[in-house]
């Protein structure tokens, strides 16, 4: 180990392969700044003016930049370790120093995409507990001394932070990594088939939309002009818009398909000292630690195809300083069966405290109330206001009405809380299920709310607010929700343990 | 109703009971502060509903028009006033040895409670109208992000400070611990 931190003790600078990474990094970075404006300038070529061709000087003219400032990038970075500190000089025209005391590293992630992937590289990203920029990046490094830098410095963190008696007895437990679930081919088609298609088809349907939108001015000229020549085939509107409808879907089918593959693609969730680690992927190839102290909730969902297979999505929510690394901050786990959900939660958190408890419920009101707010008074107001302009065909609303009774009822059937000394666990779900499970003492704050109905009744809301979302139990009854916050509070307030 | 949780190890009861706790009103002057930054908006809509009335060639300038135009903004000012005044009895703090609770709402209600060493900073600050009356509004930074954070307005300059004082006395202490 020692011949690391010597190894880098004077300041170096990355892999020369980073100067194509960076170089790739900022040609995408302008297409998708000014994409529109190229675009433009192809489609409207023929006009063939002046100002086109000054459009065309412009983009050679940022693509020279493009290039000059990879490769001045590469040349003014540099990176060393010194005196358990972590430190990067950088910058062209703004020069920064950056000192990072290794205790303040939260995780270390390596990553490959298909570049890094044929050069043999990996870019190494450095989260560390700050305010406000919260990360690092290393374009490019050997894979092998990204790895010896990554384990060296989390060693020597570990040596400086868990001086607690406990860290040791860990240690002994899991020295080796232990495979907890490793998904096959067959796996991957199983949760691609089984991803809610749905969303992928308005992810789909918003992304052809927006680049319309970037495109033209004025949309709906654009689609009737477009359709006018198939006047004919439109009276048949039912049967165009079902093709459409099954065009969409089977793309859509296949979009989620393929990108479960290719995110996925043979993964590996393993358990290690202090927590977990992924590793997952085909042309984008990521590697992440997850510290199980920086763990702030654990959920666990499926849905009505995934229940066929048994399958969970799990998904472990860290706490992030940056707002913008929120969505990173997330890491979804598709195709567990119930029992590496188990084995996840009982690494992650106390083991003895991951069992089932007392399940209990929140108010019957609550039911009626999403019933009258989002089945009855909607249908109610479409079918009356239908009924005087389209005649009887305006009943079939009321058909919303027996469906907002029927997911209701099973909302409310599943709609639980567990609780014991350390852990809160939310059960809920309408079509498919959804568990939550917090732990008490790495709640941030605890807000109870009341509209002026729930006062009415003497019911309320507790929300828990973490460093990663919060959680919601809604319509319990007052007493309860107090004795819920005097609880959680008292558990926060007793705890001395690293909730970070 | 209260053993509804019996697979605790500790007697729910025995713990403080944050309804229990001792509450301050904020200073009285916030309420022009909020009346004042309230009024504003439907001043503004006040005056152009009027001048789009009067510079019109369209519309007649009759009181009818007038009233039309106007009528329901003031109408609506006149709810927010009623509102604002109602409600303000509601915002209260609460310092405890190891917590901060702001209750506040009328219709709506919202008690968040903080404890002390989930803070990660807090900060002094006033705006505009709040300079008028010399008064100051606390806000406490949580790692929970927006939703978390708490700002009591209608603190005097003194009560700001020292409570600031205190919050950042503990959390510092706690960081010690926590080490």
């Amino acid at each position: 180990m020692e011949s690391i931190s010597t190894k880098f003790s004077q300041p170096s600078r990355q892999s020369r392969v980073a100067i194509a990474i960076i170089l790739i990094k900022f040609v995408r970075f302008t297409i998708r700044t000014f994409w529109p404006i190229a675009l433009s300038f192809f489609i409207g070529r023929k006009a063939g003016n002046s100002f086109e061709d000054i459009i065309g000087y412009v983009a050679l003219g940022i693509a020279a930049i493009n290039l000059i400032g990879s490769v001045l990038t590469y040349f003014r970075f540099y990176f060393h370790i010194e005196d358990g500190a972590f430190i990067i000089d950088k910058g062209v025209l703004r020069r920064t120093k950056t000192n990072i005391p290794f205790e303040r590293i939260q995780t270390i992630n390596l990553q490959q995409n298909i570049v890094h992937q044929i050069f043999g590289v990996v870019s190494l990203e450095i989260d560390t507990a700050g305010a406000k920029k919260s990360e690092l990046t290393i374009d490019a490094l050997n894979k092998e001394d990204a790895e010896a830098i990554r384990q060296f410095i989390l060693e020597e963190r570990d040596q400086l932070v868990e001086d607690t008696p406990s860290a040791e007895t860990e240690e002994k437990q899991v020295v080796e990594e232990e495979i907890i679930l490793q998904l096959g081919i067959s796996d991957l088609i199983k949760i691609g088939v089984s991803q809610n298609h749905l969303r992928s088809m308005a992810i789909l349907f918003a992304f052809v939309f927006s680049t319309l939108n970037e495109l033209t001015d004025n949309i709906t000229d654009m689609v009737r002009e477009e359709l006018s020549d198939y006047q004919e085939a439109l009276s048949n509107g039912w049967v165009v818009f079902a093709g459409s409808v099954v065009i969409v879907g089977i793309i859509s089918f296949f979009y989620s398909l393929i990108n479960t593959v290719l995110k996925n693609y043979d993964l590996k969730l393993a358990a290690r000292k202090g927590g977990l680690r992924i590793v997952r992927g085909l042309l984008n190839k990521e590697e992440i630690s997850i510290n199980k102290s920086k763990v702030q909730n654990i959920s666990w969902s499926d849905n009505p195809l995934r229940r066929l297979f048994h399958m969970y999505t799990i998904q472990i929510e860290q706490a992030s300083s940056a707002q913008a690394d929120q969505l990173k901050a997330k890491i979804k786990i598709p195709g567990s069966y119930t029992e590496q959900v188990l084995r996840v939660l009982s690494i992650v958190f106390p083991k003895e405290f991951i069992r089932d408890e007392e399940k209990h419920r929140v108010s019957i009101l609550l039911k009626y109330r999403i019933f009258i707010f989002s089945g009855l008074l909607p249908a109610l107001m479409a079918g009356g206001i239908g009924y005087f302009t389209n005649g009887l065909v305006a009943l079939w609303a009321l058909l919303w009405i027996g469906f907002v009774w029927l997911s209701v009822t099973i909302y409310y059937k599943k709609r639980s809380f567990e609780l014991n000394d350390e852990i809160l666990k939310n059960n809920r779900g309408t079509f498919g299920n959804h568990y939550e499970v917090l732990q008490l003492y790495k709640v941030q704050a605890v807000s109870i709310k009341q509209s002026w109905y729930q006062r009415r009744k003497d019911l309320a809301s507790v929300v828990f607010h973490t460093a990663a979302g919060s959680l919601k139990i809604p319509f319990i009854p007052l007493e309860q929700a107090e004795a819920l916050e005097n609880f959680v509070l008292y558990k926060i307030e007793s705890d001395r343990r690293k909730w970070m | 109703m209260i053993d509804t949780f019996q697979n605790l190890s500790i007697d729910l009861t025995s713990l403080p009971e944050v309804t229990q706790s001792e509450f301050n009103q904020i200073e009285r002057k916030y309420l022009r502060v909020s009346l004042i930054s309230r009024s504003i908006l439907f001043f503004l809509m006040l005056v152009a509903a009027i001048l789009i009335v009067s510079l019109s060639d369209e519309i007649e300038k009759g009181l009818f028009e007038f009233g039309v135009s106007s009528g329901p903004i003031l109408l609506l000012w006149s709810f927010s006033i009623f509102y604002a005044i109602k409600a303000f009895p509601k915002k209260k703090y609460s310092l405890r040895e190891k917590d901060i609770i702001y209750s506040k709402g009328l219709l709506w209600q919202t008690r968040t409670a903080i404890p002390f060493n989930r803070i990660q900073h807090a900060e002094v600050k006033q705006g505009p109208i709040e300079r008028i009356f010399k008064l100051h509004s606390l806000k406490v930074y949580t790692a929970g992000g927006e939703s978390s954070d708490l700002v009591i307005p209608g603190l005097s300059e003194e009560n700001a400070g020292k409570i600031k004082e205190f919050i950042m006395g503990k959390t510092a202490l706690d960081g010690v611990d926590q080490h």
